[in-house]
């Protein structure tokens, strides 16, 4: 389309020029046609000097892209485009927004884009509203400004405070940190220490039922036992008193060992059962006043024989008013198995001695002592332990169970008491019972 | 898959010819675009048109941002349509951004490929001195700011203020479709992937002959751009268009259409 053409356009429609929005009409190739007064007026051109421009021209630089990539392709491809926002570039580079809608059609035998271009003034008074709201921030920004300057004071001040308080806290921190530590260090130890306390307790009581089951074991064996050995010693007498017709000597004297060995071995067995029935909670004790010179009245014949066979001297001290709160028969029995043991271990020609007494603290004491071979101190703390003897290579000189002092131990701490060796090997020992004292 | 495909990137197939001829469409548009040019080609070539996804009436479900971040994408886009039709021998059109999502596409898998068609080519539009793209980086905020009013912006909000059109209700939909991508996010960043691209290493590499269509007077892509791709693109012919602008193919479709052919007869031929 050539000026000639456009101008004779404009001229044909004068009130184009007159119109309030900008008319454009741009060929397909990108030419200017058209441009009425208003939009040369709106981008600071003269009129008529539009036309024959490339329409680059008046776009910006974003504009131009949003043209060939949107606006020339919807209006070449849908014949026409509605309110697209667009901004033009002014002669002096300004930039001028519009909204533009466009018509594809033809004009003198040629097609172009005929658009109405918009100024967004309405935007615009979008656009001051935001300003005054701005405007209106910032003086109330500028108020709080003036009161800014107090607080500054005020606020340095509490910043130092602020900046000692943190060095103090940081102090503390650390120290927390530190006791935390501790804590945690403590903390494991103590787990530690109650690991091992459950550790033993759970070795204990499997300690204890192991026991109690080997008691209840040995009570049942010993029974068991002692009932067919209790047949022997019955019919060796039979047997003896010739009830089953004459005895010749030899065959007494073999009788004779029969019944013996009947006799230490039904002794041995008792004495397992004892252990068995003290260990396993089943001693009934009947405690009454037990007068100590009185009960060596009555054991002391018992021994007689025994220290005679070996040459042994017994000297017994014992004063009147020692009198224990004790079961009389278990005490007899300690007694007995004490002067029993001195016996077996002090060689021929020595001597034994009882003396008994009542201590300050409630209770009575009974102590025998001999000359005998004496105990190691290492050993002294398991003499008390079922099955030991102190040699085991004399176990067959001094024939016994080992269970006696076991069995005494027992029996004097089931009476509230308790029963205690003193010892210097090759010169004697000293067993010290210890009894409640009756009042 | 090649169902997905067809359905994601709305693919249209017509012609009567064997020889593919595969068009894509350039960042701002969808494959309408091609309707005054591909008719053309329908007697002698298998017209194959789609819309990128994002695009047109691709599915909008499948747009991955990360993928759609970079013309690696779109050149994927490209390869999973001619995957799915398995077209061999292809006639590449691009236009615009298109030029170099056919070039990536084809520098993958050259064998697929028999040419490049290039419609306002520019492996970059920023300027980076030496190089002339014809834009700052600026500019390209010109137009993404100019995008995004448009999409989400005044125009939509304010038209109704401005001028009431209560007797054509349709208005609204009919400009959102009408520039082609509904959803303003992605129509930014296909901006970004397209504007912000340096594709200029990839042109050493293309493989398959191709045309180069300049056209005078493109503030998009200007002639020192096309020469600067047909310089660094081995077995290029490049061809200055009478028309102007930056799209020939709506603008003078004529034209385009008779280089296209000058181009591509002798290739039918042999």
């Amino acid at each position: 389309m050539s000026d000639a053409a456009g101008v004779r356009e404009r001229t044909l429609d004068p009130l184009l020029d007159q119109a309030p929005a900008g008319l454009l009409s741009v060929a397909d190739d990108g030419t200017i046609t058209l441009a009425n007064a208003t939009l040369a007026a709106m981008l600071g051109w003269a009129p008529g000097e539009l036309e024959g421009r490339r329409v680059d021209a008046i776009l910006s630089v974003g504009a131009r892209l949003f043209w060939q990539t949107h606006f020339f392709p919807l209006v070449r491809m849908h014949g026409r485009a509605e309110e697209v926002f667009l901004v033009l570039r002014a002669a002096d580079g300004g930039e001028v927004a519009v909204l533009a809608n466009a018509v594809r059609r033809e004009r003198a035998g040629a097609w172009t884009s005929d658009c109405v271009l918009m100024q967004v003034k309405e935007r615009r008074k979008f656009e001051e509203e935001l300003l005054r709201a701005r405007k209106e921030a910032e003086r109330a920004r500028a108020e709080v400004e003036e009161h800014a300057e107090e607080l500054r004071a005020t606020n340095e001040q509490l910043e130092e405070q602020a900046v000692e308080m943190e060095l103090q806290q940081e102090q503390l921190r650390e120290q927390a940190v530190e006791l935390e530590a501790q804590a945690d260090h403590l903390q494991a130890l103590n787990e530690a220490l109650q690991e091992r306390t459950d550790e033993a307790d759970r070795q204990r009581n499997a300690a204890d039922e192991a026991n109690r089951a080997k008691s209840a074991f040995l009570a049942v064996m010993s029974h068991e036992l002692r009932t067919p050995l209790n047949a022997i010693g019955g019919y060796v007498q039979l047997l003896e008193m010739g009830i089953h017709g004459p005895v010749t000597e030899a065959q007494r004297e073999a009788l004779g060992r029969v019944e013996r060995s009947q006799k230490h071995l039904l002794r041995l067995i008792n004495d397992v059962l004892n252990l068995a029935r003290i260990e396993s909670g089943r001693v009934e004790y009947v405690l009454e006043a037990v007068d100590l010179a009185a009960l060596m009245d009555e054991v002391t014949p018992m021994v007689e024989p025994q220290m005679h066979a070996k040459e042994l001297a017994l000297e017994v001290s014992v004063p009147a008013g020692a009198v224990a709160r004790a079961d009389r028969e278990k005490v007899q029995q300690i007694v007995i198995n004490l002067l029993s043991n001195a016996i077996k271990f002090t060689p021929a020609g020595g001597r034994v001695r009882v003396d008994a007494g009542r201590d300050g603290s409630g209770t009575v004491r009974l102590a025998v002592a001999d000359t005998g071979i004496g105990i190691p101190a290492e050993k002294q703390a398991s003499v008390f332990d079922p099955f030991v003897q102190v040699d085991m290579s004399r176990t067959r000189r001094s024939e016994g169970s080992g269970l006696g002092l076991a069995i005494s131990r027992d029996l004097a701490q089931g009476m509230g008491g308790d029963l205690a060796v003193e010892s210097t090997p090759g010169e004697g020992s000293t067993f010290t019972l210890t009894l409640p004292a009756e009042d | 898959m090649a169902d997905d495909v067809i359905t994601r990137n709305n693919v249209r197939v017509s012609g009567r010819g064997t020889q593919p001829m595969l068009f894509a469409h350039g960042f701002g548009c969808d494959q309408n675009m091609w309707r005054f040019v591909a008719p053309a080609f329908e007697d002698q070539y298998r017209v194959v048109r789609f819309d990128y996804v994002g695009s047109g009436k691709s599915d909008l479900a499948a747009y991955d941002p990360q993928r759609y971040s970079t013309l690696d994408g779109y050149a994927q886009d490209v390869l999973d349509v001619v995957h799915a039709l398995d077209l061999t021998d292809v006639v590449f059109v691009g236009h615009s951004v298109s030029s170099m999502v056919g070039v990536i596409a084809s520098n993958r898998e050259p064998e697929r490929f028999a040419r490049l068609v290039m419609i306002g080519p520019s492996p970059r539009y920023v300027n980076d001195p030496p190089y002339v793209g014809g834009f700052e980086r600026g500019d390209i905020e010109g137009l993404l700011d100019m995008m995004e009013h448009n999409y989400i912006g005044w125009a939509g909000f304010l038209a109704p203020a401005i001028i009431k059109n209560p007797d054509r209700p349709e208005l609204g939909a009919e400009l959102t479709e009408s520039f082609c991508s509904t959803d303003p996010v992605i129509a930014r960043r296909f901006a970004e992937a397209t504007f912000l691209s340096d594709s200029r290493d990839d042109l050493p590499r293309v493989a398959v002959p191709s045309l180069v269509l300049q056209c005078s007077d493109d503030m998009v892509a200007p002639n020192e751009v096309g020469e600067y791709v047909h310089r660094s693109t081995p077995g290029s012919t490049l061809r200055v268009m009478k028309a102007t602008g930056h799209c020939p193919h709506m603008s003078h479709p004529e034209e385009t259409i008779e280089l296209m052919r000058e181009y591509l007869q002798p290739a039918l031929a042999a």
